[in-house]
C-alpha cells in the first residue's frame, strides 16, 4: 500500500467510523459557510436592489435649454417661468444620449399654454409610458390616457371644475385639439397644477414639432458619481445645460453607502461569531482524540504525519461542508431576495470559492490549532488515559 | 457533593469548558446585537431618509394664489398629536423682486425663510427649525446668513448678476428697497438656483406682509402606506377613522398639521412619501429575515458545540451510573454545569453584543443606540435554553447505555 493510499484509507475510515461526529461537523461547517454565502450574496444584490428602489425618487439629471431658466419655486412648488421660452431639439438630445453611451431612463417634456373657454391653461406634453417609469409616485384617479386622451392635475381640475370623462376643446396658436380627460393626477408637486397631453399632440398644436423644454434623466449613480456623468454629457449638448438634481442624487448615494456598510458589518459580526462557535466544536472533537494521537505517536508517527492525517480529515470535512454550504446559502439568499425584492438573486458562481474558503479555514483552524497543544502530551500518559 | 463535582469539572477540564463558554458567549452576543439593532434600524433608516426633504406641503386653502398662512400658527406644529414624528419644518414667503448688483438688473423671486431658527414652544423642548434641518442636500458655498440682511443666493442667479460671496445685492419691491449681503451661494439643481433666500422677517417687511407666510414644508417620519391607509378617510366609519388618525400615515400626519394651521391645506408630496415608504418596507423585511437567520445560526452553533462536548463524556456518565447515581442526579450535574456556563456566557455575550450594536450604529448612522433592558434576561435565558436543548439528545443517549459496556471501553 503506498503512503498516499494509506492516508486516504485512514482518513476515510476515521470519518466513517465516527459517523455521528462527522455528520455533526459537516452540519456546522455547512451552516457557517452557507451563512457567509447567503449574507454575501444578499449584500451584493442589496446594493443593486436598493439602487433600483431609490430610483423611485425620480430623475437625477435635468437637461434644459441654455438660454432658458428653470422655473422658480421650492421643493414641490412652482412659481412660474420668468424668461421667454427656449427649446431643445429632440433629435439632438436623442443623438447626444446615444453617443454618450449612457442608458438612462428618460422623459421628454414640452411646456406651453393653450386656450380653453376664456382662460389660458398651462399644458405639458409628455410620453405617458416614460412618465409611468420615471414618475411612479403619480397617483391617478381614473385611468392612464390612451391616444387622444389627457390627464389633469388635481388642483387644476378643482379650479376648472373638470371631471374624468369630460371632453375639452383646447385651442393653440394655429390649430386646436379635442381631448378626453381620462384621469386626475395628484402628486403634491407642480404636476397638480398642470394639464398633461401626449407629447406629439402638443408639439403639433403648438407648432413646435421636434421641440422640447425639459429632458429628465435617471442615471444609475453606482460607481461613478453623478457629477461626472453630468460633466460627460454636457459637451455633447452645446446648446443645453445639464444639471444634477442634488436632492435625489446626493441622498441616494449616501443612503446606498449606509446600507452597504450596514450589511458588511452585520456579515462580519455573524461570521466571526458563527466561526468561533464552529472552531470550538471542531476543537472539542479533536481534543477528545488524545488517546488516538498518543497511539499514533507510540507507533512511531512523527508530528508531521499526525498533522497530515488530521489536516486531511479537516480538508475533507471542509470541502464537503463548503460545497453543501454554498448550495444552502444560495438557496437562502434566493429566498430572501424573492421574499423582499420579488426578483431572483444573481447566481454568483465565485461565491463557491468563498464558501469553500470559509469552511476550509474554520475546519483547519479548529483541528490544527488544538493539535499543537496535544503534541505536547506524553504518548505514554495519554495512552494510559490520564 | 454536587458543588464539588461541578467545581472540579470546571477546574480539571478548562479547555473543553472554555470552548463551550466561547460558543455560548458568541451566540448570546450575536442575538443581543441583532435584536438590539433590528428594532432601531428601521427608525434610523427612516430618519436617514428624511434627508430626502420634506414630505408634506402646507399651502393656503384658497385655490388661486394670494392666500397666506399666519406665522404665529407655526409653533403649533410642534404641539400636534404627531409632534414627535415631525422632524422639521420651514416656512416660505415668496415675492417677485427686481434685483440689481454690479450695474446688472434681473427680475427674480425673493424668498423669506428660516435657516436655522431656534424655536421655543411653551411646554415643549426648544428645537432648531429651518432649511438647514429639512434640506441637508443644499450645497452652500460660503456660509449661512447670520444677520437680518444676509442672504443666500441661487447659483444661476448669482452668475447672471456677477455676484460672489461677500457681494451686495439690492432688492426692490414696489418702490421699497433692501440691500442684502451675499452670505452664501446655493447649488441644488432645482428651483432654488433662481431665488434669493433671506431671513423671513426681512422679507416680510420688504413685501409688506408682516406675520404672513405663503408655504410651509414639513418633514415628518411616517409609516409606509398600506391598503388601509389608502382608503378615503371621508368614507371611513368612526372606529376606522380613529385607527387611521392614530397611525402615522403621511396623509394622517398631513391632516393633523392642517388642523392647527388656520386656512391651510396640507398635501403629501407623493414623490418623496411613496418612494420612502416602499424603500423602508423593503429594508425592514431584509433586517427581519437577517435577524431570523442570525438567531437560527447562533442557536445551531451553540447546540452543536454542546452536543460535541456532551458526546465525549459518555464514559464519565457511565462511571457515575456504576457508582450508583440515578438519572436525576446525573441530569442535575449536567444541567447545573450548563446553567453556570450559560449564565456567564450570557452576561458576557450581552455586554459584548451591546457594544457590537453600539459600534454598528455608530459606524453606520453616527448615533448611539440604547439596547432595551428586556434584552438582558432574554439573552441569558435563551442562552441557557439553547444550550440545554443541545445537550438533551446526547445526555439521553448516554443515560440509556449500559455502564459496563462503556467502562470496558
Amino acid at each position: 500500500m503506498t503512503k498516499r493510499r494509506w492516508l486516504v484509507y485512514l482518513v476515510a475510515r476515521a470519518l466513517a467510523h465516527r459517523k455521528g461526529r462527522t455528520v455533526l461537523l459537516l452540519a456546522v461547517l455547512a451552516m457557517a459557510s452557507s451563512l457567509a454565502t447567503a449574507l454575501g450574496i444578499v449584500s451584493i444584490s442589496m446594493g443593486k436592489r436598493v439602487a433600483e428602489e431609490v430610483r423611485k425618487y425620480g430623475a437625477n439629471l435635468v437637461i434644459i435649454p441654455d438660454s432658458a431658466r428653470l422655473d422658480v419655486g421650492s421643493g414641490g412648488l412652482n412659481f412660474g417661468a420668468v424668461t421667454e421660452p427656449a427649446y431643445l431639439n429632440q433629435q439632438e438630445v436623442e443623438g447626444a444620449l446615444a453617443r454618450s453611451g449612457l442608458k438612462p431612463g428618460r422623459s421628454f417634456h414640452l411646456r406651453g399654454s393653450l386656450h380653453w373657454k376664456d382662460a389660458d391653461i398651462l399644458v405639458e406634453g409628455v410620453n405617458f409610458d416614460e412618465i409611468r417609469q420615471l414618475f411612479p409616485w403619480w397617483q391617478i384617479k381614473g385611468g392612464w390616457p390612451a391616444a387622444g386622451e389627457a390627464v389633469v392635475g388635481s388642483d387644476m381640475a378643482a379650479r376648472l371644475g373638470l371631471k374624468g370623462g369630460e371632453t375639452l376643446e383646447l385651442a393653440g396658436p394655429g390649430q386646436s385639439v379635442r381631448v378626453r380627460v381620462s384621469g386626475i393626477v395628484s402628486s403634491g408637486g407642480e404636476e397638480d397644477g398642470l394639464f398633461f397631453l401626449s407629447l406629439p399632440e402638443l408639439q403639433k398644436v403648438l407648432g413646435l414639432e421636434g421641440k422640447l423644454t425639459t429632458v429628465r434623466l435617471l442615471v444609475t449613480a453606482e460607481g461613478e458619481s453623478l457629477k461626472k456623468r453630468a460633466a460627460a454629457l454636457q459637451p455633447l449638448l452645446p446648446k443645453a445645460k445639464v444639471s444634477e438634481v442634488r436632492q435625489i442624487a446626493r441622498t441616494s448615494e449616501g443612503l446606498l453607502a449606509k446600507v452597504k456598510l450596514l450589511m458588511v458589518l452585520v456579515t462580519a459580526v455573524v461570521l466571526i461569531s458563527a466561526g468561533s462557535s464552529v472552531t470550538g466544536t471542531m476543537s472539542t472533537t479533536v481534543l477528545e482524540r488524545g488517546k488516538e494521537i498518543g497511539l499514533m505517536k507510540a507507533m512511531g508517527g512523527g508530528r508531521w504525519e499526525v498533522l497530515l492525517i488530521f489536516s486531511a480529515e479537516a480538508i475533507m470535512l471542509g470541502l464537503f461542508g463548503g460545497g453543501a454550504g454554498y448550495l444552502l446559502g444560495s438557496a437562502v439568499a434566493q429566498f430572501i431576495t424573492r421574499a423582499v425584492f420579488a426578483t431572483s438573486a444573481d447566481f454568483i458562481p465565485w461565491f463557491a470559492c468563498v464558501s469553500l474558503g470559509v469552511s476550509l479555514f474554520l475546519a483547519l483552524l479548529g483541528s490544527v490549532g488544538p493539535l499543537i497543544s496535544v503534541f505536547r502530551l506524553d504518548p505514554v500518559r495519554s495512552l494510559r488515559g490520564e | 457533593m454536587l458543588f464539588r463535582i461541578l467545581k472540579n469539572s470546571f477546574l480539571k477540564r478548562p479547555k473543553a469548558v472554555f470552548l463551550v463558554f466561547l460558543s455560548i458567549t458568541m451566540g448570546a452576543a450575536v442575538a443581543t446585537a441583532f435584536l438590539g439593532i433590528a428594532g432601531e434600524v428601521s427608525h434610523k433608516m427612516a430618519l436617514e431618509l428624511r434627508s430626502y426633504g420634506a414630505n408634506i406641503l402646507l399651502e393656503p386653502s384658497a385655490l388661486e394664489g394670494g392666500g397666506f398662512l399666519r406665522e404665529e400658527d407655526l409653533p403649533k406644529i410642534k404641539t400636534v398629536f404627531w409632534k414627535y414624528n415631525i422632524t422639521g419644518f420651514t416656512p416660505y414667503l415668496f415675492g417677485v423682486a427686481e434685483f440689481s448688483a454690479n450695474g446688472k438688473h434681473e427680475r427674480g423671486i425673493v424668498s423669506g425663510t428660516w435657516f436655522n431658527k431656534e424655536l421655543v414652544v411653551p411646554g415643549e423642548e426648544s428645537t432648531v427649525q429651518g432649511i438647514k434641518v429639512i434640506a441637508p442636500w443644499w450645497d452652500v458655498q460660503g456660509g449661512w446668513p447670520q444677520a437680518a440682511d444676509d442672504a443666500v443666493i441661487g447659483a444661476a442667479l448669482a452668475k447672471r448678476l456677477g455676484l460672489s460671496v461677500g457681494g451686495q445685492v439690492e432688492a426692490t419691491v414696489r418702490g421699497t428697497g433692501q440691500r442684502f449681503r451675499v452670505a452664501g451661494i446655493v447649488t441644488t439643481g432645482g428651483y432654488e438656483e433662481e431665488q434669493v433666500f433671506a431671513p423671513l422677517v426681512t422679507v416680510q417687511s420688504l413685501l409688506r406682509q408682516q406675520g404672513k407666510v405663503s408655504r410651509v414644508l414639513v418633514s415628518a417620519l411616517t409609516v409606509p402606506m398600506d391598503a388601509f391607509g389608502r382608503k378615503d378617510p371621508a368614507t371611513m366609519s368612526k372606529d376606522e377613522y380613529e385607527k387611521w388618525y392614530c397611525t402615522a400615515y403621511v396623509t394622517s400626519v398631513a391632516k393633523n398639521v392642517e388642523e392647527v394651521m388656520a386656512g391651510s391645506r396640507a398635501k403629501p408630496i407623493w414623490q418623496i412619501a411613496s418612494a420612502e415608504g416602499a424603500l423602508l418596507k423593503k429594508l425592514n423585511s431584509v433586517m427581519l429575515l437577517l435577524t431570523i437567520l442570525a438567531l437560527g445560526a447562533s442557536a445551531t452553533a451553540v447546540s452543536t458545540s454542546l452536543m460535541a462536548s456532551m458526546a465525549e463524556r459518555s464514559p464519565e456518565i457511565a462511571l457515575m451510573k456504576a457508582v450508583g447515581a440515578d438519572r436525576f442526579q446525573i441530569t442535575a450535574i449536567f444541567v447545573g454545569e450548563t446553567l453556570i456556563i450559560s449564565l456567564c456566557g450570557g452576561v458576557i455575550g450581552y455586554l459584548l453584543g451591546d457594544q457590537l450594536a453600539e459600534l454598528i450604529s455608530r459606524t453606520v448612522f453616527n448615533s448611539t443606540i440604547a439596547s432595551p433592558l428586556w434584552l438582558f434576561p432574554t439573552a441569558i435565558v435563551s442562552a441557557f435554553v439553547v444550550a440545554v436543548a443541545g445537550s438533551v439528545a446526547p445526555l439521553r443517549r448516554a443515560l440509556r447505555i449500559e455502564p459496563v459496556r462503556v467502562l470496558k471501553g
